[in-house]
């Protein structure tokens, strides 16, 4: 396990390195003393034994030399003053037992049955040292000598006083690292309550106090300047917080609105289109029972007409002598005014038939279909003095027999109202624009007052007086409703006296040139 | 055969002015012996088949009939229809004589079977002499089916 571990305080975690440094130094110190001791002990004992053993044997060399064990053994005998010594012995120089000494607890000792060389060995606590006995030239005997060498007791001398050392040095650590703590580790453990304020009670107000002026101060004034930090982020990013959440409503509710607006538009959508149809279906129905109406009103005015007429002929035709001039004048009023209804009628019943006749599309060739026209009028009227200039008119899709009503109208027209000059010229000519072909007929004739120029092609809009310029006032109200049949435009321009110009305009399709 | 007892023209109009002038142009030229008019299509179709107040009625024919469409009751449409449906009658020509130059009615009475289709003229010496061609034509120029 680790002593160090997260969950202990930063005091224990101090504490433990502070003891443990102290008493692995004491330790290693304790070791180094230990060993130098038991060194010079050791050393020591042996210099005192070899010199024991060097006066033994000049003392006993005499009791060898002359066999006297008694003296020997008396020398021996004088080991007692040394209570370390166990025991000894005396060798004679041929390897005998020659004297022997024991202390009163070892009285069983084993002596070696020969003499070793000179020297020691430890064994068991104890050390045995042989020692020769010569005199000068000639080897006398040994001496053996057996001592206590109990390094174990010395030993654990030494570990009670480490041991006593260093619980005397933890008392003194202890002692000395509680003022220590308070400056180390007090402001960490303030440091460390206020952050467990501020992360519990969310309250970025607090603040840790200053007491050092070292690295701790420095930690609290960052830590500090970091709470003040956050306190303004915090506050900051609440804020952007309540201007979201604010937004969100507000985007929410603009939703709301642009969805329940989008509903109100579809169902107004839906409505309008409904009511388009509705009105389209109406006005396609009420332009059907006009032109039914026109239809059967023009057709059911031909009858009475046709009597009129029918019966002034036959009356002119049966009393011819009864009538004087007078009266034929009268009755040739009356044909000719019913011949004239019968054209309005004519040209109703063709304005009318137009709107429900199906197109019929065809390539024109538009110079062919003018000078058709104009062959025609030339043959009606023979004194017909008009001048034709035909320019270059380009080709057109559109229903021929419409198209050439429109030209038969419009030159009619030109020729009538130029009729009362000296040279009539009739001028028809085509523009190729980029959309649309136009096309022009002009006349240096009677010319109209431009502001009535909207009215020409209204059906029934008569511009001029019936007795100067005969018309129905249908033929331009004709040619303006087959021209926008075929998605064309129609427009005059004019001045009193100066002529008219009528153009009419077809859009322009992929297949013409 | 009687020759006074043929009925040459059937002339179907609703408008008695217009069937006094159309038969005065007829008669002018001495185009048809006998020209009968009824004034609408159920009373011609009565007449072709011989049945109501024409039961038994003397005399064949008629050699053309003249049919205006516009009439109350049973149209000029519906009278070519009838008629020329008809194994007996479907080989006397018809002219439709009318005042509407309506396509559609063209159309339809060629359809069913019409042989000219006339635009009554206003001018009553067109429609007189447009009557007489018709007559003309159909009665003394045209060789009738046997």
């Amino acid at each position: 396990m680790n002593v160090l571990s997260r969950q202990k305080s930063v005091y224990r975690k101090l504490l433990i390195v502070v003891l443990s440094t102290t008493a692995f130094a004491l330790l290693l110190a304790g070791i180094a003393l230990a060993i130098l001791d038991l060194r010079s002990y050791r050393q020591g004992w042996i210099a005192e034994l070899t010199t024991q053993a060097d006066v033994l044997s000049l003392a006993t060399a005499p009791a060898l030399e002359f066999e006297d064990p008694s003296s020997a053994q008396a020398y021996l005998d004088l080991l007692k003053a040394q209570p370390a010594i166990i025991g000894a012995a005396l060798y004679t120089a041929n390897g005998a037992l020659f004297a022997t000494y024991t202390d009163g607890d070892h009285a069983d000792l084993a002596f070696p049955r020969i003499p070793e060389l000179d020297g020691f060995r430890t064994a068991r606590n104890q050390l045995d040292l042989f020692k020769r006995i010569d005199s000068g030239n000639e080897i006398l005997g040994t001496v053996y000598i057996k001592a206590r060498y109990d390094i174990g007791a010395r030993l654990r001398d030494h570990a009670s006083v480490l041991a006593a050392v260093l619980l005397l040095s933890f008392g003194i650590t202890l002692l000395i690292a509680r003022p220590l703590q308070r400056n180390v580790t007090r402001p960490i453990t303030e440091i460390t309550k206020v952050a467990r304020d501020v992360i519990e009670k969310r309250d970025f107000s607090a603040r840790a106090p200053r007491t050092t002026e070292d690295e701790i101060g420095v930690l609290v004034d960052a830590f500090n300047g970091m709470l003040a930090e956050i306190s303004t982020r915090t506050e900051v990013l609440e804020k952007s917080n309540r201007d979201l959440a604010h937004e969100i409503g507000e985007r929410s509710r603009a939703e709301d609105a642009l969805m329940a607006s989008e509903d109100r538009l579809l169902a107004l959508n839906a409505e309008l289109e409904s009511r388009v149809a509705a009105r389209t279906s109406e006005l396609e129905a009420a332009n059907k029972d006009l032109e039914g109406f026109s239809y059967s009103v023009s057709h059911d005015l031909r009858a009475p007409l046709r009597a009129i007429l029918g019966f002034s002929a036959l009356f002119a035709e049966e009393h011819q002598t009864e009538l004087g001039d007078e009266g034929r004048r009268k009755l040739g009023i009356i044909r000719r005014e019913s011949e004239r209804m019968g054209r309005l009628i004519d040209d109703l019943l063709a304005f009318s038939r137009l709107g429900r006749k199906a197109l019929q599309p065809v390539s024109l060739d538009m110079t062919a279909l003018v000078q058709s026209v104009i062959e025609r009028l030339k043959r009606d009227d023979g004194a017909c003095r008009t001048e034709f200039r035909i320019g270059s008119l380009p080709q057109s899709r559109g229903d021929q027999n419409l198209f050439e009503q429109v030209w038969l109208n419009l030159i009619a027209n030109a020729v009538k109202f130029s009729s009362k000059r000296e040279t009539p010229v009739v001028e028809i000519g085509g523009i190729v624009h980029e959309q649309e072909h136009i096309y022009y007929v002009r006349d240096n004739g009677a010319g109209f007052e431009s502001r009535y120029s909207a009215r020409l092609f209204g059906v029934f809009q008569r511009l001029h007086r019936q007795e100067d310029f005969p018309g129905t006032g249908v033929g331009l109200a004709l040619v303006h409703k087959i021209v926008t049949r075929h998605g064309g435009r129609v427009w005059a321009d004019g001045k009193p006296d100066a002529g008219a110009t009528f153009h009419f305009a077809l859009p322009k399709e992929e297949a013409d040139g | 055969m009687d020759e006074f007892d043929q009925v040459d023209i059937l002339l179907v109009e609703d408008n008695a002015l217009d069937a006094e002038l159309t038969m005065r142009g007829l008669q002018n030229e001495k185009v048809a012996n006998n020209i009968t008019w009824v004034k609408d299509g159920d009373e011609a179709l009565d007449y072709v088949f011989r049945r109501g107040v024409y039961e038994g009625r003397k005399g064949s024919g008629p050699r053309l009939i003249l049919l205006d469409l516009k009439m109350p009751r049973v149209s000029g449409i519906e009278v070519t229809r009838v008629i020329k449906a008809d194994e007996r009658t479907r080989r006397i020509p018809i002219v439709i004589m009318t005042s509407s130059k309506e396509e559609s009615d063209i159309a339809e009475t060629y359809a069913l079977g019409a042989n000219s289709y006339i635009v009554k003229p206003l001018d009553f010496e067109a429609l007189a002499a447009v009557a007489r061609q018709a007559g003309f034509y159909w009665l003394v120029i045209n060789h009738a089916a046997p």
